[in-house]
């Protein structure tokens, strides 16, 4: 890796410089890296299957919830057919137990689902904690020590708990893909709140920040025109790293039986009902939860490249341009 | 799994019994040195791998069918179930008392007479007046979670709160001689004999009652006594009954020498351990853990293991009710049209498959102990009838389909969870008709589908009988003076048809049970041509057993290994 050096940490690093210098140099430091083109080539992948789930799916044939009774052996607890959990060319990847529904079709279009509960429920963590922790960093004291104390619960939570039981007790009639953004999304703000918060009391001591409540603008108005750009920087690189312990959530809601309806698929949901058939039927687990192993090593893996990039001082060591023949020289 | 064997495999297991019995007349059953597979090994410790713990060991407490399986090894009643494998083992049978009862005066009088020199485990004599008392105290608040058979049938006991509070006790209960128990009931019952199987008929010594510390040392009157009860049930050791005897006893046979229950075990775990099978779990049984669908696509891979399947067919059925005071299913059409849509082939597939699910048509389960009568009132073939159904709803009004709510468990552990509920889902979607599926936490479930208040429209429900008889099985479904208004109400579709209700009555007073059975199969049919629910299956057992585990008999009264047979090696 590139930063040598352990990175300073986002959330308490006092922001004494301008922190982006561009998108476009953004960008550059990003592409320097490989792990973050890899990673980043993956993700594109990942959500081009997601929206082409329908399309991918009439390549095959296929559709996620139609049965195929005949493909699995009734008499043996309804184990696919075949070699590999019934994998041909008519059912790519094989067809699930007990029903014969296609795997490859439900696979992507639980990618669908998950990768949108991820994402609906790291914008609700970002919208939520931005708000907090401006609102704790720039209100009066009282206000802090409220918002501050309320952090802390939050954080302190036992999230899972929370999250079935408001599951349980919401109507059926919700839709289950908003519900559990809304829940992932709502219990799991405090972390990008405390972060917000840190930078907003740093940054406020700032000569341009005074020098813009001198000149007599609103809270409002300092918040959006002095704070929230330099708090990009920070914010996106944290929800970067918020997406994939929010597909890992939505799995671990769908797993624990409070997640996605029957027939929709989640990698979630499918891992829950794979779990008994580890032994009879291994392809079963393993193709859920392979993707969700590839998703959530791809979402860190450039969560952490794009942060390395957004961090000027730990850009600096990635020598991106005028340096790189010497970077050569050294590793020669 | 085809019938054609068996026939022979019944006859091999009837002359196998035989065998035994021949034997434990003579002198009882030898040790080692006898010939190989004859006669089972006498000794050894049996364990018992369990999810729930035997709680509430206390024979006035246990809500058990046919005495229970081990219970049964301390309890003994007047009467008690056959223990023989398949349909045999759906006979009452004589166990404390001479014979299953004399009924008299139209089947409301039962007269029991005790067979001689039986006593308890401390060599007492076991009396006429110790059943009574022990009937009696499961009338008592502090002792409840029995069935509630005896306060609805004997004369004047539905106030009764118990010999503690009332120790006069009950004048439905005569006891004319030491020997000798009469019971009066305040209508006919021929099926008391079935219900004299249950253990708040063991005799309970009054001079040896702890009340609710009874449960800790229950004094025994079967083939073993309790040594220690650990946390309610939950290790459980037995060791010999030194005061009983294999001559009074003809059911029970307790080869080995101590039996341990050790539960509050993950199914996981159990089915691992008994596959496994290494030190004492070779000699281990489970009396409540089924092998689930991908457990048994597992043991079909291994023939050593899949020689250690005991299979039981407990009468069951899981079915899809109707609340007809819901819109659209007050229609008959409209339910109709459903039973014809079902795909029974993608339900018994969702439900395990064909080894662990038996499609059903008839409400009654497949035995003929029930009644069973085969019939169809719908008749779609395995896979379902779309074309009929879409032309029922048609009928009905809906031309284009419709739009129903199915209401099922989030737990498909007794098999009315999201997996048959998509199964059914998916049936119907070929008719045009479009299900949404609502999945409620379990206990919410049993709630809402049991009360009428809270009752859904469409819901995924099974029902099993307290023992192997038509009555049972029907009467809480279909009966209109068993709905119950602010309370358990098992007749989902309120049914209240005076024909029906009187023809329950009619057959109820029947003692000759195959004819009552007839009946029972007849009123079945009837019933099932309003479609007020769907048979979907009969749920079949599969439970491993240990390497050294031997003479294992599965009734289809329990469908489950009889742990009072079995013999480790």
């Amino acid at each position: 890796m590139a930063t040598a050096a352990p990175a300073p940490q986002a959330g308490t690093a006092p922001i004494g410089v301008v922190p982006a210098s561009g998108a476009r140099q953004v960008w550059r430091r990003l592409r320097s890296q490989r792990a973050a083109v890899t990673a980043a080539t993956v993700l594109v992948l990942l959500i081009l299957i997601a929206v082409l789930a329908p399309v991918l799916s009439a390549i095959e044939g296929q559709d996620p919830t139609t049965y195929h009774d005949a493909l699995v052996n009734s008499a043996s607890g309804g184990v696919p057919h075949g070699s590999l959990g019934g994998i041909s060319g008519v059912h790519w990847l094989g067809v699930e137990p007990g029903t014969g529904r296609d795997l490859f079709a439900r696979l992507v279009y639980g990618s669908q689902i998950s990768l949108l509960v991820a994402v609906g429920a790291t914008v609700v963590q970002v919208a939520v904690g931005i708000a907090v922790g401006l609102a704790a960093g720039l209100g009066s004291r009282l206000l802090d020590q409220f918002l501050g104390h309320t952090t802390d619960v939050m954080i302190a939570l036992p999230g899972l708990v929370f999250a079935i039981a408001l599951m349980a007790v919401v109507p059926n009639s919700f839709p289950r893909p908003l519900l559990l953004m809304l829940v992932i999304g709502l219990l799991g703000w405090g972390g990008t709140a405390r972060v917000v918060r840190a930078q907003t009391l740093s940054l406020k001591e700032l000569d341009y920040v005074a020098a813009a409540r001198l000149g007599g603008s609103s809270p409002w108005r300092i918040a959006r025109r002095e704070l929230l750009p330099p708090l990009a920087a920070p914010v996106i690189t944290y929800a970067a790293l918020l997406l994939p312990s929010n597909v890992v959530s939505e799995a671990g809601l769908s797993f624990l039986g409070v997640g996605v309806r029957p027939p929709t698929s989640s990698w979630g949901q499918m891992l829950s009902s794979a779990t008994t058939w580890f032994q009879a039927d291994p392809m079963y687990v393993l193709l859920p939860a392979a993707l969700l192993f590839v998703t959530t090593l791809a979402f860190t893996v450039f969560g952490d490249a794009l942060r390395t990039a957004l961090d000027p001082r730990a850009a600096s060591r990635l020598r991106v341009g005028v340096r790189r023949r010497r970077t050569k020289e050294e590793t020669a | 799994m085809s019938s054609h064997p068996l026939a022979p495999r019944r006859l091999a297991a009837l002359a196998a019994l035989t065998a035994i019995a021949a034997g434990a007349a003579a002198c009882g059953p030898k040790s080692e040195d006898a010939g190989a597979d004859a006669t089972p090994h006498q000794g050894g410790t049996l364990t018992i791998l369990n999810q729930t713990p035997q709680t509430k060991f206390d024979p006035a407490r246990e809500y058990t069918t046919g005495g229970g399986n081990i219970p049964g090894l301390v309890f003994r009643s007047l009467t008690t179930r056959a223990r023989k494998a398949g349909a045999a083992g759906t006979a009452v049978v004589p166990d404390l008392a001479t014979d299953i009862g004399e009924p008299s005066q139209g089947a409301t009088v039962w007269t029991y007479h005790l067979k001689a020199g039986l006593k308890f485990e401390d060599g007492t004599p076991i009396t006429s007046a110790d059943i009574k008392y022990g009937v009696e105290r499961s009338f008592a608040p502090q002792l409840s979670g029995g069935a509630p058979y005896l306060r609805d049938w004997l004369t004047g006991a539905s106030g009764y709160q118990g010999p503690y509070k009332d120790p006069k006790g009950l004048s439905a209960i005569t006891t004319p001689d030491a020997r000798t128990v009469v019971f009066h009931l305040n209508k006919p019952e021929g099926d008391f004999p079935y219900l004299a199987t249950q253990t708040q008929f063991t005799p309970v010594p009054k001079a040896k009652d702890t009340g609710t510390k009874y449960q800790d040392h229950p004094v025994s009157s079967g083939p073993y006594e309790v040594v220690s009860n650990q946390n309610d049930g939950t290790t459980l050791t037995l060791k010999r009954n030194p005061y009983w005897s294999q001559k009074s006893d003809a059911q029970r046979h307790a080869y080995p020498d101590r039996i341990v229950v050790d539960s509050g075990l993950d199914p996981a775990v159990i089915d691992q351990r008994l596959a496994t099978g290494s030190g004492a779990d070779a000699d281990a049984v489970t009396t409540d853990t089924n092998l689930g669908p991908a457990e048994l696509a597992k043991v079909n891979g291994d023939k050593e293991l899949a020689s250690r399947v005991g299979t039981g067919h407990f009468g069951f059925t899981n079915y899809l009710a109707f609340n007809p005071k819901v819109k659209p299913f007050d229609n008959q059409k409209v339910r109709e049209a459903i039973a014809y849509a079902i795909n029974r082939t993608s339900v018994v597939n969702a439900a395990g498959g064909s080894s662990l699910a038996e499609p059903a048509t008839t409400f009654l389960p497949n035995q003929a102990t029930f009644g069973y009568t085969p019939y169809d009132p719908f008749p779609a073939g395995r896979s379902g009838n779309a074309a009929k159904a879409k032309a029922l709803l048609a009928q009905a009004g809906y031309p284009h389909g419709l739009t129903v709510t199915l209401t099922a468990s989030t737990s498909d552990a007794n098999q009315d969870g999201p997996a048959v509920a998509a199964a059914v889902q998916d049936g119907l979607k070929a008719a045009g008709i479009t299900v949404k599926l609502v999945g409620l936490e379990d206990d919410k479930y049993q709630q809402d589908i049991y009360s009428v208040a809270s009752e859904p429209g469409m819901f995924l429900s099974g029902w099993g009988a307290d023992w192997p008889s038509g009555g049972p099985f029907l009467a809480p479904i279909f009966d209109g003076r068993q709905i119950v208004k602010d309370g358990y109400n098992f007749n989902s579709a309120q049914l209240n048809d005076p024909s029906v209700n009187a023809e329950i009555d009619r057959i109820n007073k029947i003692t000759d049970h195959a004819a009552a059975a007839k009946l029972w199969g007849k009123l079945d049919q009837r019933i099932g041509t309003k479609a007020l629910t769907v048979p979907l299956f009969h749920p079949v057992y599969k439970r491993l057993y240990g390497k050294n585990v031997r003479n294992v008999v599965i009734s289809d009264w329990t469908g489950v290994l009889d742990v009072s047979q079995v013999a480790v090696k």
